[in-house]
C-alpha cells in the first residue's frame, strides 16, 4: 500500500470519475457494483416491488394534526366500501401529525384508500408545541463549573446554534410485503437488520423461525431509520397475512414516511467558551437541547466532539418534547448537528482571535486530523481564502473546514463460502446492502482471499436463512463482516489446497492461488476451473474462521468552497474536498460513493432540509419532496472524495463519518464569505440576507 | 380517488362540447395533467369526468409554436420544454422561453403545457393539504396569516395570500399576451384580464367560465425581453420572486419598459412605478438602474416571515432588465 503523500495528491480540477485509482490503496480499484445492472435496469426487486397475487393492502388511519382528540368516524361507510376486509379504529387523543389510530385492510390499494376517505375521521384540535424554542426561550445562566472553567480566558465566545428536524427521506419507504401460505411464509422487507427483523416476526406470523424466511435483497436507503425490529408497518402486514392466510402489503407513502418513520432530532446548542489570545483553549460550558418530538429521549448532540481540545468543558443536555414524530438513529446520530455548532463556533472564535480558522484547528486537533487538514487545504486552495468579510463584490467566495471521527467495530458475524466443482464460488452472509455496496464488498474480499477474479464469485446476502450477520448501524457492517468473510474464504482456500496436495501426494504449502491460477512451487499448475474440477461432488463449504482486526480507523476532514450571491442570499456550492480514512479500502468506487453520498446529505442538511410543522396546528406542511427540499442536481458542487490510506490495514467504518463535518464546514464557508455567522440551519437566502443586513447595521 | 369518466375529444370544439354535456356534473379539462393529477391524489377535487386535451392542436398539423404576422402563436398544449426550445420564441419573445425553461424539472417541462401552466392552482401548502379547510376551499380562515407564510404574497394579499404560481403568466403580461377561447361567446381575452385577485373571489384565480377552453395563445414580439427568478434550490424549485421585463431601447437607453413580477402576489403583479422609473435610464448606468429598480418593493405588505422578498424583488427586476438588454448580470462573471 502506497501512502498518500504530497507528490501523489490528486489535482482538484479533475472530475471524480476521471481520477486515477487511489494509489493502489484499495483491494479492488475498478470493480463496479455487482448489482449495478439490475438496479439500473429495474430488475432488482425491492421489498416495495412485491405486489403478490391476492394480496391484502393495508393503510394506516392517521391523525392529520399535531395534537387532536378523536371525535368520530363513519366506520359503517368505511366498512361498506367494496373490497374492505378488515378495519380497526382505536379512537384516542393524538400528539403528532401522522400518529396512527388503526388501519384498514382491503383487496386493493384503491379500495383501502376509498375506505379511508369514507371513514372521514373527525378531530378536535388541541394546542401544540412545534419546536424546541416553544419550551426553551431564554438562555439559562452559566453554572459555577462552567464559570470556573472559563477562569483565565482572554477571549470569550457565547452563542446559540440551532438545527431543524431532518427526515431520513429514504427513497424506498418503510414497510413490507408478506406471503403467508398457512404453514410457511416469505417476508419481503425493507430493513437494515435482516436478523433483527426476523426475530420480531415469529409472533405476528404465528410461525416458528424455521418456517419463514425474510428476504431483503435490495434496500432503497434507510440511513438508520430501518434498524431494529420489523416496525409497525411490517408487523401489521404479518399479523393480517397470518390471520387471513393470504399475502399482505403495507408500505408508507411519501407523506407518511416524512411524518412517522423517525428523523434526526432538532438541536439547540448554547456554547460559552474561553480561549487564550494565542488560541490555547481554556474551557467553559456547553448546553445542548435535543428536539425529540413526542419521544422522551434520543436527542443527544455530540459536542464537544473530542476532535478538538477545548479545555475543560461542562456539558449539560436536556431533551425537549413537542408535537412531532420521534427520532430514530440517523447516519451519525447526534453528530452533524453538533459539528455544525462546534465548527462554526471555532470559526467565530478564530475571528475574535484574529487567527486563520485552519491555524486554530491545527492547534486544537490531533495529529492525523492535522495532516489531513494540511492535505485538504492544498486540494481546496485554502491559500486563496480571503479574510472574513473582506470582500465587497456581489458574489463572495468563502472557504470552510471541519473534521470527523468514528470508532470501529471488531470482526464478527457469520459467513459461509462454497466452492463448486465448476469453479463458481458463493459468498454467503445474512447482512443487507442498504445501498452502501455491501454485496460488492463481500464479493471482493472473497475473491481476494481466494486469489481469483471477482467474476467467479456470486454473493448471497439479504436472507434470514443465511449465516447471520450484523444490522447495518453504527457503520459496523463492513468492519464486522469483511474480516470474517476473508477468514472463511481463506479457510475454504486452505481446504482446496490441502485436497490438491493430497491428490498430488505433495505438501499443501507447495500450492498457492494467484489471479485465478493455482501455482505449485510458484509455477502454473492448474487453472482455477481445473482445480475445482478435482473437488468431490459437493465441492467445499467453509464457515469457520476468525477475522483479524487490523490497524486503522476512521478519521476525516472536509473543506467546502462556495460563492454567496449577496444580493439574493443564494449560496452556490462550488467544491468540496472530503478526505476520509476507513482502514483498508475494499472497493474504491463504492467507498468514494459513500463519501460523496455523505457529503451530499450533509450539504442538503446545511442548505435546505427542514421538517416544518405549522406553528398553530402542528401539521407538517412540507410532507413531500417539493417543499421538503433536498439538494438537487443544480446545487451540486464538484465533490472530491480522497481515500486516506496512511497506516491503514483493517477494515473500518465508512458509512457515517463523511456526513458529520459537511454542514459545519458549509456554515464556516458562509461566515468567511459574508463576515457574519448564520447560526441557524438551513442556510436559506432569507437568513443570509438578514445576516448581511445585521452586518451593515454595524452590530457586533 | 373516485371513479370518473375519461373523455378523449378530437378537437377543442369537441372538448368544449364534452364539458357542456348534461350527464357530467363536474367535468374537468386535463392537459399535461401535472396539476390535475396532484389534486386528484390529494383529494382536493372530485371530478366526474376528465376531458383530455393533451394532444389537441387548434390548427391541424400545426407546430406547437409559430410566427404569425410578426406575433408569436403558441398552442395551448405546447409543452414548457417546446416553448423553451423554440427558435421563434428565442427570436421574438425570449422572456417566454426563459420563464419556463428553468422552471421545475425537465420531467415537468416535458409534460406541463402552456395553458395548464397559466391555470394551475396555487401552491399554498394549506391549500394543498386536505385537512386545512381554508378560505380558498370554502372554509373560514386563512391559515397562512398566523402560520407558515415564508413563500406567500407581499402584494395584493387578503383575504387569501397565495402567490400566483405560473412563471409563464408574468412573461406573457410583458408581451401583451392574449388567450384564445372556444366554448363561449367571447373568442379571446387579454392575459391582463385572465386573472383576478382574492378580492374578486377566493375560490378561483382566473375568470374563465366552466366550459371555456383555451385553444392557443398569441403575443406581441418582444425581442428585448428577459426573465430572472431567485430560487432557494437551483433545480426543481419554485421562485421566491421572479421578474419578467420587456424593453424598448435607444442604444443603451430605456425608452419604455414593461415589468411584471411573479411569486409575489395572487396574480401576476405589474410594477408600473418601476416601468416609469426605468424610462430614460441607461442599462449600463448601474447606479441609475439600481435606483429605478429599487422602487419595485414600494407598497409591499409583507407578512410575518416573508419580508425578505421585498429585498429580493428589485434584484430580480434589475437582473431581468439586464438580461432583456443583452447584458451580463453581476453574478455571471
Ligand atoms: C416540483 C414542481 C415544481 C414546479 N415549478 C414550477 C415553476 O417554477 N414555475 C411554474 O410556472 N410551474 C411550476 N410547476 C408547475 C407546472 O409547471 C404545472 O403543474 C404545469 O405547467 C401544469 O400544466 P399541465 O398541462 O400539466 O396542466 P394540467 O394539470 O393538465 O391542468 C392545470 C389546470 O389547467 C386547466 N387547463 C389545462 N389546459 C387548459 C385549457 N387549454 N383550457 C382551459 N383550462 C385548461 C385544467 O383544467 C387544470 O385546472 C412545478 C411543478 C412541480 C411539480
Ligand atoms: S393563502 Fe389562500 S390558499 Fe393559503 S391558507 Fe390562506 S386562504 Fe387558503
Amino acid at each position: 500500500m502506497k501512502p498518500l503523500d504530497e507528490a501523489t495528491l490528486i489535482p482538484s480540477h479533475m472530475p471524480t470519475t476521471n481520477r486515477p485509482s487511489n494509489m493502489g490503496a484499495s483491494v479492488n480499484d475498478n470493480a463496479s457494483r455487482l448489482d449495478a445492472v439490475p438496479k439500473v435496469t429495474g430488475s432488482a426487486k425491492y421489498g416495495k416491488d412485491y405486489h403478490l397475487p391476492n394480496s391484502l393492502y393495508i393503510v394506516f388511519i392517521r391523525c392529520p394534526w399535531g395534537a387532536a382528540d378523536f371525535v368520530s368516524a363513519d366506520e359503517a361507510a368505511a366498512k361498506a366500501t367494496p373490497g374492505v376486509v378488515e378495519m380497526q379504529v382505536r379512537g384516542k387523543s393524538c400528539t403528532y401529525h401522522g400518529q396512527s389510530i388503526g388501519y384498514i385492510a382491503a383487496d386493493s390499494p384503491r379500495a383501502a384508500k376509498r375506505a379511508l376517505r369514507a371513514l372521514a375521521p373527525k378531530w378536535k384540535r388541541t394546542p401544540v408545541k412545534t419546536q424546541i424554542s416553544d419550551t426553551v426561550k431564554d438562555n439559562p445562566d452559566i453554572g459555577d463549573d462552567g464559570q470556573n472553567n472559563m477562569n483565565g480566558a482572554e477571549v470569550t465566545h457565547e452563542a446559540v446554534y440551532t438545527t431543524p428536524v431532518q427526515t431520513h427521506s429514504s427513497l424506498e419507504t418503510h414497510g413490507g410485503a408478506v406471503d403467508h401460505r398457512g404453514d410457511r411464509a416469505t417476508v419481503y422487507a425493507s430493513t437494515q437488520g435482516t436478523s433483527s427483523s426476523r426475530d420480531g416476526l415469529g409472533g405476528p406470523l404465528g410461525l416458528g423461525q424455521g418456517d419463514f424466511e425474510l428476504v431483503c435483497e435490495y434496500v432503497g436507503g434507510g440511513f438508520g431509520s430501518k434498524l431494529g425490529g420489523p416496525g409497525k408497518e411490517l408487523t401489521t402486514a404479518a399479523q393480517l397475512a397470518a390471520k387471513y392466510k393470504r399475502p399482505a402489503y403495507m408500505f408508507c407513502n411519501r407523506s407518511e414516511e416524512h411524518l412517522d418513520t423517525g428523523n434526526r432530532p432538532s438541536s439547540r446548542t448554547l456554547a460559552r467558551i474561553g480561549f487564550k489570545k494565542d488560541g490555547s483553549p481554556v474551557g467553559g460550558e456547553i448546553r445542548t437541547w435535543g428536539g425529540t418530538g413526542v419521544a422522551g429521549g434520543g436527542g443527544g448532540a455530540s459536542i464537544p466532539s473530542g476532535r478538538y481540545k477545548l479545555g475543560e468543558i461542562k456539558k449539560l443536555h436536556d431533551d425537549v418534547s413537542f408535537n412531532g414524530g420521534g427520532p430514530r438513529a440517523f447516519r451519525a446520530p447526534g453528530h452533524p448537528q453538533a459539528a455544525f455548532a462546534e465548527e462554526l463556533m471555532l470559526d467565530e472564535v478564530a475571528a475574535k482571535l484574529g487567527m486563520d480558522p485552519l491555524a486554530l484547528r491545527m492547534k486544537l486537533a490531533g495529529g492525523e486530523h492535522r495532516k489531513m487538514f494540511e492535505a485538504g487545504a492544498k486540494l481546496i486552495g485554502w491559500s486563496n481564502r480571503k479574510p472574513n468579510g473582506s470582500q465587497n463584490s456581489a458574489l463572495r467566495t468563502g472557504y470552510g473546514a471541519g473534521a470527523a471521527g468514528w470508532g470501529s467495530a471488531g470482526p464478527g458475524g457469520a459467513a459461509e463460502v462454497v466452492i463448486a466443482r465448476d469453479g463458481s464460488v458463493e459468498s454467503r452472509t445474512g447482512t443487507q446492502d442498504i445501498g452502501t455496496g455491501q454485496r460488492t464488498g463481500m464479493g471482493i474480499v472473497t475473491a481476494d482471499a481466494l486469489g481469483i477474479p471477482l467474476k467467479y464469485v456470486s454473493v448471497k446476502i439479504g436472507r434470514s436463512t443465511l449465516p447471520p450477520g450484523p444490522g447495518s448501524g453504527g457503520s459496523v457492517t463492513t468492519p464486522t463482516t469483511a474480516p470474517t468473510m476473508t477468514a472463511v474464504a481463506k479457510a475454504a482456500k486452505t481446504q482446496l489446497l490441502e485436497l490438491l496436495a493430497t491428490q498430488a501426494n505433495a505438501k499443501p504449502d507447495e500450492f498457492s492461488i494467484k489471479d485465478g491460477v493455482v501455482l505449485r512451487n510458484g509455477e502454473k499448475y492448474l487453472t482455477w476451473e481445473e482445480a475445482c474440477g478435482k473437488l468431490p461432488n459437493d465441492g467445499i463449504t467453509a464457515n469457520k474462521g476468525k477475522g483479524e482486526r487490523g490497524d486503522g480507523h476512521s478519521n476525516g476532514v472536509q473543506f467546502v468552497k462556495l460563492d454567496v450571491d449577496t444580493e439574493t442570499g443564494v449560496i452556490h456550492l462550488r467544491h468540496v474536498v472530503a478526505i476520509q480514512s476507513c482502514g483498508r479500502v475494499i472497493c474504491r468506487k463504492t467507498a468514494e460513493s459513500q463519501i460523496i453520498g455523505g457529503v451530499i446529505q450533509g450539504l442538503s442538511f446545511a442548505l435546505f432540509e427542514n421538517k416544518l410543522l405549522d406553528r398553530n396546528t402542528g401539521a407538517m406542511v412540507n410532507d413531500n419532496f417539493e417543499s421538503y427540499k433536498i439538494l438537487g442536481p443544480g446545487d451540486m458542487p464538484h465533490i472530491e472524495p480522497v481515500l486516506w490510506s496512511k497506516g491503514q490495514s483493517g477494515f473500518k467504518a465508512l458509512g457515517e463519518p463523511p456526513t458529520i463535518p459537511t454542514a459545519g464546514a458549509t456554515a464556516c464557508a458562509l461566515f468567511n464569505a459574508i463576515g457574519r455567522p448564520v447560526r441557524d440551519l438551513p442556510l436559506t437566502p432569507d437568513k443570509v440576507l438578514a445576516a448581511l443586513a445585521a452586518g451593515q447595521g454595524g452590530a457586533a | 380517488m373516485n371513479p370518473f369518466a375519461y373523455v378523449q375529444p378530437r378537437t377543442f370544439d369537441e372538448a368544449a362540447a364534452a364539458l357542456a354535456e348534461k350527464r357530467f356534473s363536474l367535468p374537468m379539462l386535463k392537459a399535461g395533467g401535472m396539476d390535475v393529477v396532484d389534486h386528484l391524489k390529494e383529494g382536493l377535487i372530485q371530478p366526474d369526468a376528465l376531458v383530455n386535451i393533451k394532444r389537441l392542436r387548434s390548427q391541424p398539423d400545426g407546430a406547437p409554436i409559430a410566427e404569425a404576422g410578426g406575433k408569436v402563436r403558441i398552442e395551448a398544449t405546447a409543452t414548457m420544454a417546446e416553448i423553451a426550445a423554440s427558435d421563434v420564441v428565442k427570436r421574438l419573445a425570449p422572456v417566454l422561453g426563459l420563464s419556463v425553461g428553468t422552471a421545475a424539472s425537465p420531467q415537468v417541462r416535458n409534460i406541463g403545457t402552456a395553458a395548464g401552466n397559466l391555470l394551475q392552482r396555487p401552491r399554498c401548502w394549506y391549500y394543498r393539504h386536505e385537512q386545512f379547510d381554508c378560505l380558498k376551499k370554502g372554509g373560514s380562515t386563512c391559515y397562512s396569516i398566523e402560520g407558515e407564510n415564508k413563500f406567500h404574497a407581499i402584494f395584493g394579499g387578503g383575504p387569501c395570500h397565495i402567490v400566483h404560481p405560473s412563471n409563464l403568466a408574468p412573461a406573457l403580461m410583458v408581451c401583451n399576451g392574449v388567450v384564445h377561447i372556444v366554448g363561449s361567446d367571447r373568442k379571446s381575452l387579454p392575459i391582463a384580464q385572465l386573472f383576478h385577485g382574492p378580492d374578486q373571489g377566493i375560490r378561483s384565480e382566473h375568470v374563465l367560465k366552466p366550459g371555456e377552453v383555451i385553444t392557443h395563445i398569441t403575443c406581441d414580439a418582444a425581442p428585448r425581453s428577459g426573465f430572472y427568478a431567485i430560487k432557494e434550490k437551483q433545480s426543481f424549485d419554485w421562485p421566491l420572486v421572479a421578474a419578467s421585463v420587456s424593453l424598448e431601447l435607444d442604444g443603451a437607453k430605456i425608452r419604455s419598459a414593461r415589468v411584471c413580477a411573479g411569486a409575489v402576489a395572487p396574480i401576476p403583479w405589474d410594477l408600473p412605478k418601476v416601468e416609469e422609473a426605468l424610462k430614460g435610464v441607461s442599462v449600463d448606468d448601474d447606479a441609475a438602474l439600481r435606483r429605478a429598480c429599487d422602487v419595485a418593493g414600494d407598497g409591499a405588505k409583507p407578512m410575518t416571515d416573508n419580508a425578505y422578498k421585498v429585498r429580493l424583488l428589485p434584484v430580480a427586476v434589475r437582473r431581468a432588465t439586464l438580461i432583456a438588454a443583452g447584458r451580463k448580470t453581476e453574478v455571471d462573471a
